[in-house]
């Protein structure tokens, strides 16, 4: 019985599976507010609060916020609020890790919407360079210093109020996540001050980029995601893992060739057993297109609740008898 | 009197054709009749190997063969362009002794035969075009050798170091120029339909080697390493529907011994895994001596066999660039062969091998001539002993002779294998 479980899972259609899961909380965030869904804001994801209608919220906008306090609120009781913040943020994160991106962010599903029109326009998506790919992963990190060190900046005086969220003036979210609801108001540049007015027109030129780099390059904006690089910095804590068993690796690079964040070590990297790397998202695909048993699989609580699987690999590359056409 | 006046004398390629029969049927006739009973779906492969080689029958006269000096042009391309691939490594004594008179002395047997055949034109299914990845330095001159001998040979570019990603990067780009030239060559488009259709026939192909090698790691091995390496070396140069219609049969007739506990050898028999330069039809010289000495070949490391099968394809989106460049990866990122810069990874393959296929020993062999594998056997040497995993190395050729201390040496470490097995118990 365990064993025909076990198959079950392992050998499913894991892009199936994915884009119902993906439609189904995209629903959840996105159009939540109808159905009268608050799972608070200190959410792991973009699902974001300009979008009147959400769910539940992007724990960046209040992390800014509490940040931005004046420093000696900050350090006396207010930080106990900070902490709260944090131990709630990870409190969602420690049950999903990356996972929140490649199945639940609304942002990442929309990215993934896109990719699946271009396919079916019959355009091949670009890829970067392995160099681009090492200097443009890092840029996640400095939109999380934007968003730590900015409200940090406000507090102790050396940036006045209209730096306030400074980073979600910039982030394509905030334009692009009320469209969905019918709201359109975020496609406007701020003229009330001067950095208002630099700050929202970035966030213009980041909106289009988006719509633009997504449609031609798979998840385009999760190199560059701030709350992908928050992930990373407490991707120990979490209950669920990537694993690699290295022994069983052939470094055939079919990991390598489905990953939509173009990470090389989840093929070459054998002695890692917690491959997870800082730009991964947890799709699994790696897992799906792997054909060696158990080379990769997904734990939780240390347990394997997904294996990569010969039989597995088969199903879904659609490896079956070849019909009619025979060559004599 | 009148007799030998009529008699004809025999050609040049009469009597390279009746040595290479020779050879052949002397193997095929060992396989079928020196062990225990063959599985009777092997009879296809016996048949298959005695039609080609004792009787020069042509298999593909009604398409464009695409001759192909390694493994790591990929098959996948060729079957989508209407081609059929004919991997030319050739294993006849016959053949090394002709291309010994254009190579080296100290050439490798497998180089020498391969240029000796081609040079003959004495060809069943003679290529229409020849790609040559330059792969190692004597297959690399050897396609230079071979076109002087009036065939058409495109170099494939072939990076030896597979860790960077320039040499990703260089042979994705190396194997669309393939695919470009054979394309414009056969005249035929390149489709997604049927590149795609032709990655699930291999793949196909590839998930009945892969059962077979499952049945092979049970503790009665249904199989010996021979017949297996029969059945892969097959796919050099047989029809492909026909291959896989075969070695389905092959399938099903091997579970059901397997399910009856039928061992090829016997049942203290040592099981082997065999490494280095590839056994190729007929020279089975050392893979015989290993399975006539009481030992039982379960897997094996070479590029004839199940390095061939191992490594899948798996795309993404399914576009033709895509499925090319995944191609390529596999061709290149996944393979083992010694020519690279670091070998770990053909070390982590031995030992994987030993393990999923609870072998008692390795052995490695390699052709004197062969400088990678010859160059490689000391740090899988190394890597073995660190294991605790008992290794033989041997060095061999084509020549009939010297089977009387390659006999012994094998029986020798094949006794030692039992005894520790014995002490074990």
């Amino acid at each position: 019985m365990k064993r025909k479980v076990k198959d079950l899972i392992n050998n499913m259609n894991l892009a199936k599976v994915r884009f119902w899961i993906q439609l189904v909380s995209f629903i959840l965030f996105v159009y939540g507010g109808y159905f009268a869904v608050d799972l608070g804001s200190k959410l792991p994801i973009f699902a974001c609060p300009y979008n009147a209608q959400s769910g539940g919220a992007c724990y960046l906008m209040p992390l800014q916020h509490q940040l931005a306090m004046p420093a000696k609120i900050l350090l006396g009781g207010a930080g106990i609020a900070v902490l709260f913040g944090v131990l709630t943020f990870l409190f969602w994160f420690i049950f999903l890790n990356k996972a929140w991106c490649g199945y639940v962010c609304p942002f990442g599903t929309f990215q993934d919407w896109l990719t699946a029109l271009r396919k079916s326009l019959g355009i091949r998506y670009s890829t970067y360079t392995q160099q681009q790919f090492e200097k443009l992963s890092k840029i996640k990190y400095i939109f999380l210093a934007i968003v730590l060190m900015v409200p940090l900046l406000i507090g102790v005086g050396v940036l006045g109020g209209e730096w306030s969220s400074a980073f979600c003036q910039i982030c394509p979210a905030r334009i692009i996540s009320p469209m969905f609801s019918g709201d359109f108001s975020q496609w406007a540049i701020d003229f009330s001050t001067k950095t208002a007015m630099v700050l929202t027109a970035i966030g213009m030129i980041f909106a289009g980029l988006f719509l633009a780099g997504s449609f031609v390059k798979k998840r385009f904006f999760c190199f560059f995601c701030p709350m992908s690089a928050l992930h990373f910095i407490f991707a120990r804590s979490s209950i669920v893992k990537l694993r690699k068993e290295g022994s069983k690796c052939t470094r055939c690079g079919d990991c390598y060739s489905v990953c939509d964040m173009q990470i090389k070590d989840i093929a070459d990297d054998v002695t890692s057993t917690d491959i997870l790397r800082d730009d991964c998202i947890l799709c699994l695909k790696c897992v799906a297109a792997c054909p060696e048993d158990d080379a990769l699989h997904f734990d939780i609580l240390n347990l394997k609740a997904f294996s990569s699987t010969r039989q597995g690999f088969e199903k879904r590359m659609g490896i079956e008898k070849p019909k009619g056409d025979r060559d004599e | 009197m009148s007799n030998r006046l009529n008699r004809e004398i025999e050609t040049p390629a009469e009597k390279q054709n009746r040595h290479k029969a020779m050879e052949a049927i002397t193997v095929l006739n060992t396989l079928k009749e020196s062990f225990k009973e063959p599985p009777k779906a092997m009879g296809y492969f016996y048949d298959l190997f005695e039609e080609v080689y004792c009787h020069q029958k042509a298999l593909h006269s009604d398409k464009v063969k695409v001759g192909t000096m390694c493994i790591q042009i990929p098959s996948e391309i060729i079957y989508a362009l209407d081609g059929v691939p004919i991997r030319l490594c050739n294993g006849f004594y016959t053949d090394d002794e002709i291309g010994s008179d254009l190579l080296p002395q100290k050439s490798c047997p497998l180089v020498k035969a391969s240029v000796g055949h081609l040079a003959s034109k004495n060809i069943t299914d003679r290529p229409d075009m020849i790609y040559s990845p330059t792969t190692c330095d004597q297959k690399t001159k050897a396609g230079s050798t071979i076109e002087g001998f009036g065939y058409d040979v495109v170099d494939v570019d072939f990076p030896r170091t597979k860790e960077s990603e320039i040499s990703r990067e260089f042979f994705r780009r190396s194997i669309r120029g393939f695919s470009a030239d054979l394309s414009a060559k056969t005249g035929k488009k390149l489709s997604r339909k049927k590149l795609r259709a032709s990655i699930s026939k291999i793949g196909y192909a590839q998930s009945l080697y892969h059962q077979l090698s499952e049945l092979r790691k049970s503790s009665a091995v249904p199989i010996l390493g021979n017949d297996m390496f029969l059945v892969t070396n097959a796919f050099f140069f047989d029809r492909i529907d026909s291959w896989i219609e075969a070695t389905e049969a092959l399938v099903e007739e091997l579970e059901q011994r397997a399910k009856e506990k039928v061992h090829a050898a016997g049942r203290v028999s040592p099981r082997i895994v065999y490494t280095g330069s590839p056994p190729i039809f007929p020279n089975y010289k050392i893979p015989l001596i290993i399975e006539e000495s009481d030992a039982i070949i379960v897997a094996d490391e070479t590029c004839s066999s199940n390095r061939m099968f191992n490594d899948r394809v798996a795309v993404d989106e399914w576009f033709v660039n895509d499925m090319i460049d995944s191609l390529a990866d596999k061709y290149l990122k996944a393979c083992t062969c010694p020519v690279f810069t670091k070998n770990d990874d053909r070390i982590r393959r031995i030992i994987e091998l030993v393990k999923s296929h609870n072998a008692d020993g390795v052995i490695y062999q390699a052709f004197a001539g062969c400088t990678v594998y010859e160059l490689e056997q000391r740090s899988v040497l190394e890597a073995m002993e660190k294991e605790g995993i008992s290794i033989l190395y041997i060095e061999s050729d084509y020549s009939p002779s010297q089977h009387g201390q390659l006999s012994t040496r094998v029986e020798a470490f094949v006794e030692s294998l039992k005894i520790k097995n014995r002490k074990r118990r």
